[in-house]
């Protein structure tokens, strides 16, 4: 790590810190969300990036962290951390357990299966109304309690949710540049020769979909405990499309990268809003651009420029 | 003598009614090198998928270090040491030459999904063995220039070379070479052959298929392979006097 | 469980069957000739349909012609997309998700402008045949449903005379299975691949005409229809259009079936969940060719 690079760390460190002051009470809200999406999006972007996997079922754990909050902080009554845990209990052990067999399959049926259990989980969410509320939902979701400090301001709430974001981008770190990293990158490049190395990947493919489902669950809880309200529309198939754009567009290699895919996705459409009922429209274009124009996603496309610059420029560091 | 490393007895297959395999029955004892040619389509490779796991043979058995090798996965055999190469170079594009190699120590050590995740000194520990034996494989077949350039960039003697240095970073007992040759010029095959004497005097057994005849005189034992069945073995020049083979190879 | 609720169910199925079946093919088709999932092919629906609804009701167009104006419409937006998008993006060699994921972009932008210039109210077109019905043993079929039924046999079968018969058709198949080959052979192979997307843009808009009498077209029709399609056409084995048409009938004999038989709010669930497991247990489709899987 140059010096360089340090100092750019500190710099965007202390933007971080102070920008939920600085920012409208608005924007402090969607940062929070773009937060939340990160750590959502930090597993598709495992499974896409690393696996060559596309999943299309986050929406699924997502809407199992929340509502699992949702139940047992306000039905039941237990502390916000129970719903955490029991969230990522029940998402880990579906994953795994409809993981298994859908994970024998390949490249468009899998996408396509990973569809189709979104699909169904968003239509049990609505039809199981006894434990969701369906379309009314569940609401009066406590806000989240630090240790006696309440977390009931999205200004407070942004550094609990961003730590947690930070938190997980170092552990999709630490499994990237190990030996699971190694193992995952070679399946990507040549399922054959991994196998005839003695990969096991299976094993490992289902792995990885634990894992972006635990991420996809935290994320859920996370949404919960800020938005205080949870019902199906949020759960539905075009959430987990949305899941899937932030490390396409982002960089689905980069883990910082995909910051940048949930800063896209939380703030384009907002931005674009302004411009009046167009934007949905806008947004889809804005989407075709990247994908047409910047395979490897923003981070991929202004890295090069960036390099490009650095050479012409000073290049000397 | 000791049981062979590997006994194929009796193996055979057929693909959609097509016969490609015929009770082909052969030895292959620890410490050798023996070959197996025959013209395309006559099932070598056919015969490499099944010892490795690829395939499971309609007929007959695989036995390595005296037990059948049945519903065994490739992964399994790779773990009993029993690795092959492809005819292709099937290199990890996008990783670094180091990497590569990398891949191929991964079997040798072990870490959960939980202590990659946390970073453990456990995984950290492993993490090291694994690229210092890397770096060392790298050293030993001289892709030390190489090692960080990606594997897309090599040429197609270079990739060999990765493909066996993973290969062997693995500790293999038996190694299945299918077609190292192809894609090499002279100078590349012959420090193939060279590098397969080397890996056999230290060693490791090998199973070479290759249509080159020049190569194969490294193997002590070469058995003839067309249409699926074995018609000649022997040494090299056994073979070549062998009347059926020059038959078969008229032309060829 | 009556007999006339069963045939009442199987009337509804081999009807909701067929236009899966029409967008199943369409997107098959594309997918074998291009190797692109096309995630906008229930749009192609919306767009034919609500073409024929603005050339019947806003510029007066007689019916038959209208339908004609709405299916070239889903042919000419196919075209447009192969020429503008995939073409750009296969001489940079995309990888196959990229184009997924243009697809999703591009239905997601279209479903929007259909919101923004359209507005949220369905639109029905009328149906073919008048209003009447057909009633056998208590079971109710609508003339309409009838003549979906009948049409989309008929594409079944011109569609499988194309790839057969015709010389275009043979050399859609031939570019597809070997692009290098076939281009020796004097085969344009990009002309062939346009090609392949007018022919799913107009089966995707045959469908969404044909369907609109029965339940109305609207903004949100295309994702559903997509979704359908898209396991009719994994049903079928993917890479075969026909096979399709049988993964579609299947699919809507199965939703009807769960209807009556459990529960209507759970056909969805039915449905999608039948598709993993015939994915799973079935991976070459119903129809399909051992040896191509997805991806």
């Amino acid at each position: 790590m140059t010096a360089r690079t340090l100092l750019w760390l500190a710099a965007g460190l202390v933007v971080w810190a102070v920008l939920p002051f600085v920012v409208p009470r608005y924007f402090a809200d969607l940062l929070v969300f773009t937060g939340i999406y990160t750590v959502a999006g930090l597993g598709i972007g495992l499974l896409l990036g690393h696996c060559g996997i596309v999943n299309l079922a986050q929406a699924t754990f997502y809407g199992l962290g929340a509502y699992a909050s949702a139940y047992c902080t306000v039905m039941m009554g237990l502390p916000s951390v129970v719903g955490f845990l029991v969230g990522a209990v029940i998402s880990m052990t579906l994953a795994y357990v409809i993981g298994r067999p859908i994970l024998r399959l390949t490249g468009y049926f899998l996408a396509l299966g990973t569809l189709a259990l979104s699909a169904i989980a968003s239509a049990l969410f609505f039809e199981w109304d006894w434990l969701t509320g369906g379309t009314l939902g569940i609401g009066g979701i406590p806000k989240l309690d630090l240790f006696g400090f309440l977390l009931d301001r999205p200004s407070r709430y942004y550094y609990f949710v961003w730590i947690v974001a930070f938190a997980c981008m170092a552990v999709a770190r630490n499994l990237v540049d190990s030996r699971t990293g190694l193992m995952l990158r070679a399946m990507r490049d040549s399922s054959t020769a991994a196998a005839a190395l003695s990969i096991d990947l299976q094993a490992l493919r289902t792995k990885v979909f634990v894992v972006c489902a635990l991420f996809g669950s935290l994320a859920g809880s996370l949404f919960a405990h800020h938005a205080s309200f949870v019902s199906t529309q949020s759960f539905t198939v075009d959430r987990s499309i949305s899941f899937l754009l932030i490390p396409v567009i982002g960089g689905a290699t980069s883990i910082p990268g995909i910051m940048v895919g949930a800063l896209f996705v939380t703030f384009l459409p907002e931005l674009l809003s302004k411009l009046g009922d167009i934007h949905q429209i806008l947004f889809g274009l804005a989407l075709v651009a990247v994908v047409v124009l910047m395979p490897e996603g923003l981070v991929g496309a202004f890295g090069k420029l960036w390099t490009r610059f650095a050479r012409r420029g000073g290049g000397n560091g | 003598m000791a049981e062979p490393l590997l006994a194929l007895k009796e193996v055979g297959h057929s693909f959609g009614g097509l016969s490609v395999l015929r009770s082909v029955t052969f030895d292959v004892p620890e410490g050798g090198i023996i070959g197996l040619i025959g013209p395309n389509g006559s099932g070598k490779t056919t015969l490499f998928n099944i010892v490795t796991g690829y395939i499971r043979p309609l007929a007959g058995t695989v036995a390595y270090r005296g037990a059948a090798l049945g519903r065994d996965t490739i992964q399994q055999r790779g773990m009993a040491g029993l690795v092959r190469t492809f005819q292709t170079p099937q290199v990890f594009e996008q990783m670094t030459v180091l990497e590569n190699v990398m891949v191929g120590c991964t079997k040798l050590t072990r870490t959960t999904m939980l202590q990659d995740l946390l970073r453990t000194p456990a995984a950290r520990g492993q993490m090291r063995e694994i690229r210092d034996r890397a770096e060392a494989a790298c050293e030993r077949f001289q892709l030390s220039a190489l090692r960080d350039r990606p594997a897309a960039s090599l040429t197609a003697g270079q990739r060999r070379i990765l493909e066996i240095a993973r290969a062997v970073a693995g500790e293999p007992r038996l190694l299945l070479l299918d077609e190292p040759s192809s894609g090499l010029n002279v100078q590349e095959i012959d420090d193939l052959r060279d590098w397969i004497v080397r890996l056999n005097e230290e060693g490791i057994t090998i199973l070479l298929v290759s249509h080159d005849m020049g190569l194969m005189t490294v193997a002590r034992t070469v058995h003839t392979l067309y249409f699926g069945e074995i018609i000649a073995s022997g040494d090299m020049a056994a073979i070549q006097r062998d009347p059926r083979v020059r038959e078969v190879y008229l032309g060829v | 469980m009556t007999l006339s609720l069963v045939l009442q169910a199987l009337f509804a199925g081999v009807t909701n069957g067929i236009v899966y079946a029409l967008v199943g093919m369409g997107l098959s088709a594309i997918f074998k000739g291009s190797r692109v999932i096309n995630a906008m092919q229930g749009e192609f629906a919306v767009i034919g349909a609500m073409t024929t609804v603005l050339l019947l009701t806003r510029t007066g167009w007689p019916y038959p012609a209208a339908i004609a104006g709405g299916a070239l419409s889903g042919a000419l937006v196919g075209a447009f997309i192969e020429v503008a998008f995939v073409r750009f993006m296969a001489r940079k060699n995309a990888s196959e998700d990229s184009f997924l994921l243009l697809t999703i972009g591009l239905a997601l932008t279209l479903s929007a402008s259909v919101l923004f210039f359209i507005g949220r109210d369905g639109h029905l077109l009328p149906p073919l045949g008048g209003d009447g019905v057909l009633i056998i043993l208590d079971a109710v079929i609508q003339f309409h449903a009838l003549w979906l039924i009948a049409i989309g046999i008929g594409a079944t079968l011109a569609l499988r005379a194309f790839y057969h018969r015709t010389t275009i058709g043979l050399s859609m198949m031939a570019a597809s299975i070997d692009a290098d080959g076939a281009a020796t052979t004097g085969i344009n192979v990009g002309r062939m691949r346009t090609f392949t997307f007018v022919l799913g843009g107009l089966l995707g808009a045959l469908g969404g005409i044909l369907v609109t009498p029965l339940i109305g077209v609207d903004y949100q029709l295309g994702l559903n229809l997509t979704l359908k399609g898209f396991a009719a056409a994994v049903l079928g084995g993917l890479t075969n259009p026909l096979g399709a048409a049988v993964g579609g009938l299947t699919l809507g004999l199965v939703e009807s079936l769960a209807i009556i038989g459990i529960s209507s709010s759970y056909k969805d669930v039915v449905a999608f969940t039948v598709l993993i497991v015939i994915m799973i247990l079935m991976p070459q489709g119903i129809l399909g060719r051992a040896g191509r899987r997805g991806g």
